[in-house]
């Protein structure tokens, strides 16, 4: 047998991504051999939604609606906006330690592209926590509120959609912040600011509560388009805006996805092997 | 027809110089200074189809930045390689799915999935038919024994099984080339011995050219058949392991015991060690009678015991490594004559006959500048 399959060779479209599909499974496998890791998280999701729910109901007390939203829709709304900041928080780690630690030099010598190769690894649990968070936090919303506000097939495809471009825009912002440990040794200052302002802008609260002139702003940055947009979409179903909503995330999710090769390729160049 | 032709390549990079004391690290933030570290300077050398090439070196000597120009994974600041007729850093990719790479510093298989699990992606991502792959696999874990670790995670093997499954997983895509960096490191006798044996059997088998760095003797022995030395970046030995041998067995130990305290003074000769009734002496066959002297030997005194032995290999290299003699620099200008020859231009590169600097310290400089930098 000589040279499985030799370079250059033809490759068929399905063969050539099959590899990013198999990163995500095996990214799954190692998840679920170390399932015991996410019981943290739940415990903290779960308890924030307690205490987020707490928190409105003493901001609702003697009104109906705030920035148009009612109780219910605030806590579900928060619920959701969750999701991404619990399931999609860790991928700048790994990216940064292979930056670090120069793993990263032995990933680009396979027949893949790293930043894909990452993204998939990373998505595999990411889906996994995703879909285990919403769950919980359904479970929760139930208990507390009683009621759901997902009531149209459409909107529930919406809401899954709009969690995956958030997936995309996350990763691709986290890996192009965790890249730049080419040039700076400790960058993790850099993901908590990202971090920060992704909290503010979009998943403590809606942003129609932001007063008019900061709304627009954030409208103009990635952060609303990683929570808001599900959130949204979630409590707020509206056939005319939610294909917007998932339009602009779509738009962010090409440009996380250009930051973050661009970064790539700078930094591929300073790639050092000094000392094995 | 040479499947890897490198001619006078070069990586060099800047470091940052990190002064000590307060005042020179706040002065470096205003002004910092960089030293230009010369990795790899100017080697050529080429390797054929089914060759089995050590590429050795101290510490630092700039073998793993050379394999690791030589995969794609760094761009050469200066040269050009040649591997596959493909040129690493520009089609790495290409090349990646015909060349394999095992890093015993480093793992390659996933540290928490069993090996079967990595086998699995790596056949994904050389994007092997599943047949292919299937009887490949079945092949590989025969041949290597590693049916019994295909379903314990990699966390949980020890050293030795680890790496016959890296190894076993970097020839999952039969590639035409296997890069080896350090693959016996950390391992134990038997251990090494069996990898040393599967990758003979490989090379005679499917005709993969191997290229190997090691710090062990043993591994070029048992499997090269010719050893590239490279020392402060530069290429100062090219020769086939037979005249490598060949300079070890021309240099002798001798050990003598006698009856009794005996004058062994011999005409331009000393012995390194020296005791009132022994004495070992280390000679080399070239410039001595090996039969003169030891009859010479034998008529000072009543001879208890007398051992011959070859200067072990490890210590020639070791000599070469320290740049004791003339014959290196010698030995290097044939390396540079014989790669220029098969390269063609003769353009630059390597060592000119007598030229020390292969040997002399690695060419260093220090700039200033805010630009560049390696983390």
């Amino acid at each position: 047998m000589r040279a499985a399959r030799a370079a250059g060779a033809p490759r068929s479209l399905v063969m050539r991504y099959a590899k990013y599909f198999m990163a995500a499974r095996l990214g799954l496998h190692t998840r679920l051999a170390y399932r015991g890791n996410a019981i943290g998280r739940s415990l903290t999701y779960g308890l924030f939604i307690f205490v987020y729910s707490r928190i409105w109901t003493t901001v609702m007390a003697g009104r109906t609606e705030l920035g148009g939203y009612g109780l219910s829709a605030l806590v579900w709304y928060f619920i959701v906006a969750e999701l991404p900041s619990f399931a999609y928080g860790r991928f700048f780690g790994t990216v940064a330690e292979d930056v670090k630690s120069g793993q990263i030099a032995y990933l680009v010598a396979r027949p893949w592209s790293f930043l894909g190769y990452g993204f998939a690894q990373a998505m595999g649990p990411a889906l996994l926590d995703i879909g285990s968070f919403a769950v919980e936090g359904l479970l929760f919303g139930l208990l507390l509120l009683g009621d759901c506000p997902l009531r149209d097939p459409a909107q529930a495809g919406a809401l899954l959609l709009s969690l995956l471009l958030s997936g995309v825009i996350q990763y691709h912002f986290q890996a192009g912040i965790a890249l730049t440990a080419f040039w700076v040794e400790e960058n993790s200052a850099f993901l908590w600011i990202w971090q920060k302002f992704a909290l503010v802008i979009g998943t403590l609260m809606p942003i129609e509560l932001l007063p008019e002139t900061a709304r627009r702003m954030a409208l103009r940055t990635p952060f609303p388009w990683i929570a808001w947009a599900p959130g949204r979409i979630a409590v707020a179903w509206d056939g005319g805006l939610s294909p917007a909503l998932l339009a602009g995330q779509a738009a962010w999710a090409l440009g996380a996805i250009l930051l973050s090769r661009l970064v790539y390729a700078a930094g591929r160049r300073r790639i050092a092997a000094q000392g094995g | 027809m040479a499947l890897i032709e490198v001619r006078s390549l070069s990586k060099s990079f800047r470091a940052r110089v990190r002064a000590s004391g307060f005042g020179a690290s706040f002065h470096s933030l205003f002004k910092p200074q960089w030293r230009v570290v010369e990795a790899v300077k100017e080697v050529s050398f080429e390797v054929g189809e089914g060759e089995a090439v050590a590429f050795l070196g101290p510490n630092g000597a700039g073998k793993s930045t050379t394999i690791k120009m030589l995969t794609g994974i760094l761009e050469p600041t200066g040269g050009q390689a040649r591997v596959l007729s493909l040129d690493p850093s520009r089609r790495r990719t290409q090349l990646a799915t015909s060349i394999g790479t095992v890093f015993g510093q480093k793992s390659q298989l996933w540290f928490h999935l069993p090996p079967s699990d990595s086998f699995a992606l790596l056949a994904a991502v050389y994007e092997l038919p599943r047949e292919l792959f299937l009887k490949r696999r079945d092949e590989l874990v025969d041949r290597f024994g590693i049916g019994p670790w295909m379903d314990v995670p990699v966390r949980k093997l020890s050293l030795g099984e680890r790496i016959r499954c890296e190894v076993a997983a970097s020839l999952l895509h039969a590639p035409r080339i296997l890069f080896l960096d350090e693959p016996t490191i950390g391992l134990d006798v038997v251990a090494k011995r069996e990898l040393r044996s599967l990758l003979e059997e490989l090379r005679k088998r499917e005709g993969t050219t191997l290229f190997l760095t090691s710090h062990d003797v043993g591994d070029i022995e048992k499997v090269c058949k010719r050893a590239i030395i490279i020392h402060h970046g530069s290429v100062v030995v090219d020769e086939s392991m037979k005249e490598l041998r060949h300079r070890a067995l021309s240099k002798k130990r001798i050990g003598v015991k006698y009856g009794g305290p005996v004058d062994l003074e011999l005409p331009g000769l000393s012995p390194v060690k020296r005791t009132a009734d022994a004495a070992s002496f280390e000679i080399d066959t070239r410039s001595h009678n090996l039969p003169e002297l030891i009859a010479a030997l034998a008529g000072r005194g009543e001879l208890l015991d007398l051992t011959v032995e070859d200067e072990p290999l490890e210590d020639i290299i070791a000599e070469v490594f320290r740049g004791g003699n003339a014959e290196e620099a010698r030995a290097a200008a044939r390396a540079t004559a014989r790669a220029r020859g098969g390269l063609g231009d003769g353009a630059g590169g390597g060592i000119d006959s007598g030229d020390e600097g292969g040997r002399a310290a690695g060419s260093q400089g220090v700039a200033t500048g805010k630009q560049g930098g390696v983390p």
